[in-house]
């Protein structure tokens, strides 16, 4: 059978956003693949150095537009960091229920879409019926649905109300998983197209920069929240499954939901019993960093995210640079596809969970 | 990490106070720590234009047992060492400072444009860039 030479995207559907694989076949088996991105490349690094640190803020979310919060909180945490700002126990908690609350919605996004590219089409509304009730509690607390710039260096926006929103969808939330289980972990077709396709092992997800649910699919148990002080004080486990196929993948975030509700539930218990704010907020019009390196880092949903500010003093960053999880699990594309058949690419590509706007920034 | 040790093999290294600055031998440092001291993941390669000190690179890997960070950073004009033998992840970060630094990682052999497009002159992260550009006034 003679070579030849495909080009997956960078239109096509299933490749969430703007992914390009040029794969080598031969027959149906792919013998090499080469990603090829950039195709939504916004200058997030090149414009953090010319924008002062609170007109940055708002653009941060759109790194991820799925989780939004995650990169504003790095971004406020390196600033507060920088300049020892201390949270209190409320802001904290606001914190930690907004980013577990956008960390579901984001998981359940991405089971829509991959059952979606799967060609299931009736999970992908399930999903967004479930996800509708956070967003819409987003929008109700921070004025937007997906971009909401609400964390603010020192705190937040505004003090949260409506808890009892996020306690009914808490409660119904259980009984929508075991819905997912049987329409699709138990699902035979489901199965025979993930399991035991595009297996990971521990030592290549390490070599090739893993974090997050992919790694913790292939059984190591390492997850950034259990060393993050804003955790400090949450019970929770990290969920660690021992295949590092698709399966896993896809099923390590079906439980970790369960796990993030569990967080969600203790932050809100602690909300419901009232108290003030008290944040000290940084005026942003004369916020300056101190000379120096400061860095900061959390447990993303697709994976560690890190922002590096090297400062020197003046209004906007002297460098800042963003580590994001799915950059890295394009990357490792390259190696995962190989001799792999070309109907489990999508599978394998779709169940690593890459989203564009992080890995072109 | 015991830095001693790390410094009777490589004369020319130098420890500030949260990272070790090494002047030549970077692959080999990387190698070594990754080998002796259970670094068995590189988070990141942090590039900055130190402008006339050059551009500085940081390899910021990670040590899953221990749970810590090393820092080894190093100074480089317009060529580097590559990495992707030892952490296939360096071959992501290597790719995008060459956009962004048009620093040439010797020994990476899938080095070209990654978000700027091909024929893109100039590296726009370097701070001599000038992005006068008049493809940029596309709107006017």
């Amino acid at each position: 059978m003679s070579k030849l030479k495909l080009n997956l995207g960078p239109q096509h559907p299933s490749t969430h956003g703007v992914l390009r694989l040029i794969l080598e076949l031969d027959g149906e088996r792919i013998i090499s693949c080469e990603p090829d991105v950039g195709y939504l490349h916004r200058g997030m690094e090149k414009m953090a150095e010319k924008l002062s640190y609170i007109q940055y803020l708002p653009t941060v979310d759109r790194i991820d537009y799925l989780a939004g919060f995650f990169y504003s909180e790095l971004l406020c945490r390196t600033v507060e960091n920088a300049l020892g700002v201390k949270l209190s126990d409320r802001v904290k908690a606001i914190r930690v229920m907004m980013l577990e609350l956008n960390r579901i919605a984001s998981h359940l996004l991405w089971i829509g879409a991959f059952l979606m590219d799967l060609g299931a089409v009736s999970p992908f509304f399930y999903a967004f019926r479930e996800r509708e009730q956070i967003l819409q509690y987003f929008e109700k607390v921070t004025g937007q649905r997906m971009m909401n710039n609400y964390f603010v260096f020192g705190g937040v926006r505004r003090d949260v109300f409506d808890l009892d929103d996020i306690e009914n969808f808490l409660d119904i939330l259980p009984e929508k998983i075991e819905d997912y289980n049987k329409i699709i972990t138990e699902n035979p077709i489901f199965r025979k197209r993930t399991e035991g396709k595009g297996v990971l092992k521990i030592p290549a997800a390490l070599n090739g920069g893993i974090t997050g649910v992919n790694l913790r699919a292939s059984g190591m148990s390492l997850d950034f929240r259990l060393r993050d002080s804003l955790y400090s004080g949450f019970d929770f486990r990290p969920v660690v499954l021992e295949e590092g196929d698709s399966f896993a993948r896809y099923k390590a975030r079906i439980l970790e939901l369960e796990e993030s509700a569990k967080i969600v539930r203790q932050a809100l218990n602690y909300l419901k019993k009232g108290g003030d704010l008290e944040q000290d907020l940084i005026n942003p019009l004369t916020l300056k960093l101190p000379e120096g390196e400061f860095q900061s880092e959390i447990e993303a949903p697709r994976g560690l995210a890190s922002c590096y500010i090297k400062s020197d003093g003046g209004k906007a960053p002297y460098r800042l640079k963003w580590r994001t999880g799915s950059y890295y699990s394009v990357n490792l594309l390259r190696k995962l596809l190989v001799g792999e058949y070309l109907n489990d690419a999508i599978a394998i590509a779709g169940s690593l969970d890459i989203i564009l706007p992080e890995v072109d920034k | 990490m015991n830095i001693s040790e790390l410094k009777n093999t490589f004369a020319d290294c130098e420890l500030t106070t949260d990272k070790i600055i090494i002047k030549s031998n970077l692959k080999r440092t990387i190698e070594f720590v990754k080998e002796n001291y259970g670094f068995d993941m590189l988070k990141e390669i942090i590039a900055v234009d130190q402008q006339e000190k050059g551009i500085e690179l940081t390899y910021r890997l990670y040590s899953t047992d221990d749970e810590e960070d090393a820092l080894i950073s190093i100074f480089v004009k317009d060529e580097a060492e590559s990495i992707v033998d030892i952490f296939d992840s360096a071959c992501a970060d290597e790719k995008e400072i060459y956009d962004m630094f048009g620093i040439k990682f010797i020994g990476n052999e899938e080095l070209k444009r990654l978000y700027m497009p091909e024929n893109w002159e100039g590296h726009p992260l370097k701070k001599d860039y000038e992005d006068n550009d008049n493809r940029l006034n596309w709107n006017e």
